[in-house]
């Protein structure tokens, strides 16, 4: 009798599993009517899309929102196709990354949406290939006239993976009033960068520098002085180079000319208080800088040591859809989304940059580069530009190498001692 | 009538107090008063902050109070999202999710505490082991049971999941455990059913740990951010909590206008804390459970 009853509880459980697994195996069954690779023979020809709805996920918010949402807007109302775009907000960067796994998982990711190329590492064969989309326009909308460095990283999967969109790179915000003041200029090379500490500290007892992003201020140091960063093998910088790098940034905390953020979180705040004289960040984070009154914000490139290399930052737009029409409809869309018109309106509006090199030479944005010091940095720098390299772990080695290093500075390691450890670290996440 | 005599005799009381308890008394009630300014601050300062200026929100050294109430960053904040829907949204989330732990957890507890049914303590213990398993591990697969239901951008997806909670089904198993079984037994020979003695004995006698675990859950529903963001995507179907990370960047945050959206998003859940302060400050004391 109680075998029975045992049974019989087993077996409701294995109904109630069969169930789900069922719901489970109709929601792929779904998805392989279309295909991720289409051909040129494939696509689908401009004239004959079929009005549909495409959902774009973001991130982005506040005045970023209103402008994507206004470039939206205007292609949903005078597309010749009756294409509608919706957009749908996901929070900050780390949600959308966590939705977009979640929904790569059960088979429900968006026609489009904004990521990093180390968000979708892991579902990578859920992406659309664009290559036969950008061949067939390729003179209409001149792929080459996107900025290199950003077809590169569009390309670094071996097919052309998204549109690149929300572009920044890092620069070099001071406190013009009190550079003056101590006879100083903008850094050009890490010598400066370590006499402007030095004069800071002796002259008025203040830190001179901070770091916003302290992944991306490893990677940009090492290539600053020719080392590499790492590969899907691990850590690339334990060589001479690296030992180099690593013990001048140790250098610049250890003797005070650099500090960590603290619960600020970002260094925009202290900045605009005096609390620092100096900080490296976002380019779009200038909108967040308020000098206190009587002083006043400089902006300039980042210094570099044999080379010079700044970080990109910023997502692009991939699309996942498997539709034909729909792929053709969010494909118009995107080629609407970063056309030189576009790219040059979100650029005004956000602080990110154009995409386009045709954008930046607009008259428009010309106009308005002569009154924006930042944006005039960003174009100055635009040979130094890199994007991280990204493969499976490179996601986790970016999480976790920040605070890591932050351990270290608070340990007060040495170069050779923080090499290591920062090693150790990659290379049990990589290898 | 008891109470005036309870009262009665606290005055007399104090009346007869020595000053060596006099001082005592000022010691603890200074303390008390302390510990209170120590808890309100937080509260106070978001309420401040939220009617500050960009400016003095990031100010060094800090402005404690605006100079002028720049009662604009509520207008700002609630215009910036469908605040409305979502507070709608978010009450209905909230009940229904309370109301489906207390149900669920009161029968349960009720079986595991006084009913005799073949493997109870198996079953408990498979209870009791999914304690161990943290919930960030069981997103992405919950995401995508709710997902292959068809359930994406519905209540149901933001309800059934947290319906039951085998945290509050132990706590509230222990209550009922001390309940006399003398009771249980005395009322099987009056012929109760079990289930009225549930609901006329039992949920009566431990109404102070179910409005424990109610309130409890409630907060952690009301504030609950990942899962309501993961299973919509339709602005109509999103809470509170999303709309507060609408005025942050990877640059900076106007916190001011985030302030102001905390404040909004508290409001009620503060209001419902003072309607039931009673019953979760015995259950507090019952349990030793903080909030």
């Amino acid at each position: 009798m109680k075998m029975k009853r045992i049974l019989c509880v087993l077996l409701s459980a294995m109904m109630f599993l069969s169930v789900f697994t069922a719901c489970g195996s109709t929601s792929s069954d779904d998805d392989s009517s279309g295909t991720t690779t289409p051909t040129a023979d494939q696509i689908i020809d401009s004239a004959d899309i079929e009005a549909c709805e495409i959902v774009f996920w973001h991130a982005m918010s506040n005045k970023q929102e209103e402008a994507l949402t206004a470039i939206t807007d205007e292609f949903n109302a005078t597309n010749e196709w009756g294409i509608t775009v919706t957009l749908v907000n996901q929070g900050a960067y780390t949600d959308l990354s966590t939705k977009l796994t979640a929904s790569a998982a059960s088979d429900t990711l968006p026609d489009l949406s904004q990521a990093y190329n180390n968000y979708v590492t892991s579902y990578i064969d859920k992406l659309v290939h664009l290559d036969a989309y950008v061949e067939r326009d390729y003179d209409e909308m001149d792929y080459e006239d996107i900025l290199e460095s950003y077809r590169d990283e569009n390309s670094e999967f071996g097919f052309i993976s998204g549109m690149p969109f929300n572009k920044s790179t890092y620069l070099y915000f001071y406190n013009k009033t009190l550079f003056d003041q101590l006879g100083l200029s903008a850094p050009e090379t890490w010598d400066d960068l370590i006499t402007i500490g030095q004069t800071f500290q002796s002259e008025l007892g203040m830190v001179s520098l901070g770091y916003d992003d302290l992944a991306g201020l490893i990677e940009a140091t090492l290539l600053q002085n020719g080392a590499e960063y790492i590969s899907e093998d691990g850590a690339e910088f334990d060589t001479e180079e690296g030992l180099e790098a690593i013990t001048y940034l140790m250098d610049l905390y250890n003797n005070g000319y650099a500090r960590l953020v603290g619960e600020d979180l970002y260094f925009s705040g202290p900045l605009g208080n005096c609390l620092v004289g100096a900080y490296v960040g976002s380019s779009t984070g200038v909108t967040y800088i308020t000098m206190n009154e009587g002083y006043e914000l400089g902006v300039s490139t980042l210094p570099g040591n044999t080379t010079k290399a700044a970080n990109t930052a910023g997502t692009n737009v991939m699309m996942f859809t498997t539709d034909l029409n729909k792929q053709a409809a969010a494909w118009e869309y995107l080629k609407f989304l970063t056309n030189t018109e576009n790219t040059v309106y979100w650029a005004m509006q956000t602080g990110y940059m154009p995409i386009r090199t045709s954008g930046f030479e607009s008259d428009e944005y010309q106009e308005y580069m002569a009154s924006s010091e930042a944006a005039q940095a960003c174009y100055a720098q635009q040979d130094a530009y890199f994007s991280s390299l990204n493969f499976d772990g490179s996601y986790d080695v970016r999480n976790d190498i920040g605070s890591k290093f932050e351990e270290l500075v608070l340990a007060g390691a040495d170069g050779q001692t923080a090499l290591d450890e920062l090693v150790v670290l990659v290379n049990g996440i990589l290898q | 009538m008891t109470m005036t005599k309870a009262t009665k005799k606290t005055h007399s009381q104090h009346i007869k107090m020595k000053p060596s308890a006099v001082i005592t008394k000022v010691i603890e009630y200074v303390v008390l008063i302390l510990g209170a300014a120590m808890t309100l601050l937080p509260f106070l300062y978001m309420i401040l902050s939220s009617l500050k200026t960009y400016q003095e929100l990031n100010a060094i050294p800090p402005v404690f109070f605006p100079s002028i109430p720049q009662w604009s960053n509520y207008v700002e904040a609630w215009n910036s999202a469908p605040f409305a829907r979502y507070l709608l949204n978010t009450i209905i989330v909230a009940v229904c999710t309370t109301i489906g732990v207390l149900i669920t957890s009161t029968l349960s507890a009720f079986a595991f505490s006084r009913l005799n049914f073949p493997g109870k303590n198996l079953v408990f213990s498979i209870f009791m082991a999914t304690l161990m398993i943290p919930g960030e591990m069981l997103v992405i697969t919950n995401y995508q049971t709710v997902s292959n239901l068809g359930w994406i951008d519905s209540y149901a997806s933001m309800i059934v999941p947290y319906i039951s909670s085998v945290f509050y089904i132990y706590l509230l198993s222990q209550f009922f455990e001390q309940v006399p079984n003398e009771l249980y037994l005395a009322a099987k020979v009056d012929k109760c059913s079990d289930f009225k003695f549930m609901a006329k004995i039992m949920v009566p006698m431990n109404k102070s740990c179910l409005a424990s675990i109610a309130i409890l859950n409630f907060i952690s529903s009301w504030n609950a951010f990942l899962w309501p963001l993961l299973v919509t995507n339709d602005p109509n179907m999103r809470v509170l909590s999303i709309g507060l990370v609408r005025f942050q960047t990877e640059s900076g945050a106007d916190y001011q206008l985030t302030m102001a959206a905390s404040c909004m998003l508290v409001m009620p859940v503060v209001i419902l804390f003072l309607v039931l302060r009673k019953y979760v400050l015995e259950g507090v004391a019952f349990s030793g459970v903080k909030g």
